[in-house]
């Protein structure tokens, strides 16, 4: 094995890793900025004075911020769920119950996301309307879920493939029906496999904007990127209150994304087999 | 328990045909091997046994019953598959009584015919292991157990010893034997290893593309093979197979080489001047100096390679330009480039129409 250190592949991992948390970082130190520092010139990299009170003031003076965060959370998560039922249901019975032209069913199912989500806006909304679905958190997941389902789909679809297959047989002698194996195999089985997925799904979900945009038109009902798009006014261009909410609505996306990644990392099939 | 019989089973694929009128009565208590190579359709058959595969024609009765549309676990059969196929987040006792526990046996009864189950497989420490902390001869342990406790009618193995090294699955095999005498239940192993196979068999069915090349028990497989097929497929090193013409003074030349046979006594060849014949590698025996001077059937040859295996020791033999191998005692065996004399036991030859490759039968075998 070649042990030489690969500098140029560590300098191309690093360059990219500042690359994508630059963005990340520049607005956590705006978030820390009062208004002055924030317009500085030159540019003021550490905040002077490194301050705390558009947090504060935010929670006092944009209470509907937590509003449009627990949309998302509702949304997301229950696009999440939906999605990996019948993502999971569909994904396996498209790569395990020998179904006719499942390839091309697989292939349809990824044309299929493969329209751009605006083009469908127009007659979404009227059928959302027509359905009383505008403004409804069950409007949204379907809307989502019917986005992400095609991803589910293949990701799960493919998961399911590296299963050693005489598992399901096994059950199959045993006396379990396709859905119990299902159940009570392949999901526990596939286990990492669903928490990526689900992690994804949820994440597109809770950055979703077109859709959310246009199907929540009541304040209320809100989800945290569209609310947040909404704060700057005719004259004024608050980045202190947008960089500070779009951090507090990043957090719970950290929490679940940290309290879900050793599972993802885990793979429960070892032992099956060989 | 019960007999299993397949009517003119048969499975394809589309156009392919994996296994072509397959037609066996497999006898109560029976074990039955099913041998061949890699896609000769010897699992496409067990797994028609089992249900897991659809049975495009013929019919299949497991105790008299038809059982084409019956599903697996309605068929009274047990699978042992290859890779052990157990569910990796169970516990050994969980994987064991999955079974009867879809059955909604009661729980105590459940743990009783485990604990009972284990304790004859020696698993009864690791009940509450997960299969992933297990050895590979254990979980294959586990697996046996858990078709056992089922008390099926039909054991059904595929190939349930491959995954396992050399020296565990002598063990394992030896174990499968012992429980096979001790529960008595009709059984169908496929395996490629014909060590497993004539070790195991009441019956071997050879298997070559989808149809039987030959039922038999484990001698007369060896001893008198239907088909050139088997002769090559059972015994290792393979036998000896030499193509032959008849000469126009009567006796046989090798198509190959300088090597000819003035007849071949005790079979039926008239009308064939096509042959293939084989001779065994233990047939092949060594002339003392002296022995055997004037018999036809001592042959001079070279030692091209010998490989010594222990107790045995393989030569690789030239006899007048015709590679042949031959199995020796090991303790004293010739050396590489020595010349010998080689007595082909006429008695033990083998004979094959090379136009259709079937074993020509002996007149009278003395």
């Amino acid at each position: 094995m070649n042990t030489r250190p690969r500098v140029g592949l560590y300098l191309l991992v690093g360059l990219s890793v500042v690359i994508s948390f630059f963005p990340i970082i520049w607005l956590i130190l705006t978030s820390l900025k009062n208004t002055a520092g924030i317009y500085a010139w030159p540019v003021q990299y550490w905040p002077d004075p490194l301050i705390l009170d558009n947090y504060w003031s935010i929670i006092t003076d944009s209470p509907e911020l937590l509003r449009y965060i627990l949309n998302s959370f509702i949304v997301g998560l229950g696009c999440t769920i939906l999605t990996l039922l019948v993502g999971g249901l569909s994904g396996y019975a498209l790569s395990r119950l020998r179904m006719k032209y499942a390839s091309i069913l697989m292939i349809i199912i990824l044309s299929v996301s493969m329209f751009p989500p605006i083009s469908l806006l127009p007659s979404l909304f009227q059928t959302f309307l027509n359905l009383n679905l505008l403004n409804s958190y069950l409007g949204l997941i379907l809307a989502h879920s019917g986005l992400f389902l095609p991803f589910t789909v293949w990701m799960l679809a493919s998961y399911f493939k590296t299963l050693p297959v005489e598992i399901e047989e096994a059950a199959r002698l045993d006396g379990m029906g396709s859905m119990r194996i299902f159940f009570m195999i392949i999901v526990p089985l596939s286990w990492p496999g669903f928490v990526a997925t689900g992690l994804i799904v949820f994440i597109f979900s809770w950055n979703e904007f077109p859709l959310s945009l246009v199907l929540m038109t009541q304040d209320a009902m809100r989800t945290a990127p569209v609310g947040i798009s909404l704060y700057p006014g005719e004259f004024s261009f608050p980045w202190e209150t947008i960089s500070t909410a779009t951090v507090l609505a990043i957090i719970p996306v950290l929490i679940i994304t940290a309290i879900f990644q050793k599972q993802i990392l885990g793979g429960l099939t070892a032992g099956s087999g060989k | 328990m019960a007999n299993v019989s397949l009517q003119k089973i048969g499975k394809s694929y589309g156009d392919s045909i994996a296994v072509e009128s397959f037609s066996l009565e497999i006898k109560d208590g029976e074990f039955l091997v099913l041998l061949g190579p890699s896609g000769c359709g010897k699992s496409t058959t067990l797994r028609m046994i089992a249900g897991l595969e659809s049975i495009t024609t013929g019919e299949l009765l497991i105790g008299g019953e038809k059982m084409n549309n019956v599903d697996p676990k309605d068929r009274g059969v047990a699978m042992v598959f290859q890779n052990y196929a157990l569910y990796p987040h169970k516990t050994v006792a969980e994987n064991m009584g999955m079974a009867l526990k879809l059955q909604k046996m009661p729980k105590h009864e459940i743990a009783e015919r485990v604990k009972t189950v284990s304790d004859m497989l020696g698993l009864t420490e690791y009940l509450a292991r997960k299969p992933g902390t297990l050895s590979g001869g254990q979980r294959q342990r586990v697996a046996i157990g858990r078709a056992i406790v089922r008390t099926p009618e039909v054991f059904l193995f595929d190939e349930p010893l491959s995954n396992l090294d050399a020296k565990l699955r002598v063990k394992m095999r030896m174990e499968l034997q012992q429980l096979h005498e001790k529960l008595g239940v009709t059984s169908v192993y496929v395996t490629h290893d014909q060590v497993e196979a004539m070790t195991l068999a009441d019956r071997i069915v050879v298997m070559e593309a989808g149809v039987i090349a030959q039922i038999g028990s484990p001698r007369e497989v060896y001893d008198s093979p239907a088909t050139e097929f088997v002769a090559g497929f059972i015994g290792s090193p393979a036998m000896n197979i030499i193509a032959m013409d008849l000469n126009s003074s009567g006796g046989w030349s090798s198509v190959n080489s300088q090597f000819n046979l003035s007849e071949l006594p005790g079979f039926d060849i008239t009308g064939i001047e096509q042959v293939n014949v084989g001779f065994r590698p233990e047939h092949l025996m060594i002339m003392k100096a002296g022995e055997g001077l004037n018999d036809p059937w001592v042959v001079t040859a070279k030692v091209v390679l010998a490989e010594l295996l222990g107790a045995d020791a393989l030569l690789n033999l030239c006899i007048q330009g015709e590679t042949m191998s031959a199995r020796v005692n090991g303790t004293k065996h010739p050396e590489q480039g020595q010349e010998l004399r080689i007595r082909l036991n006429p008695q033990n030859m083998h004979v094959f129409d090379r136009s259709n490759k079937k074993a020509l039968l002996r007149r009278n075998i003395t």
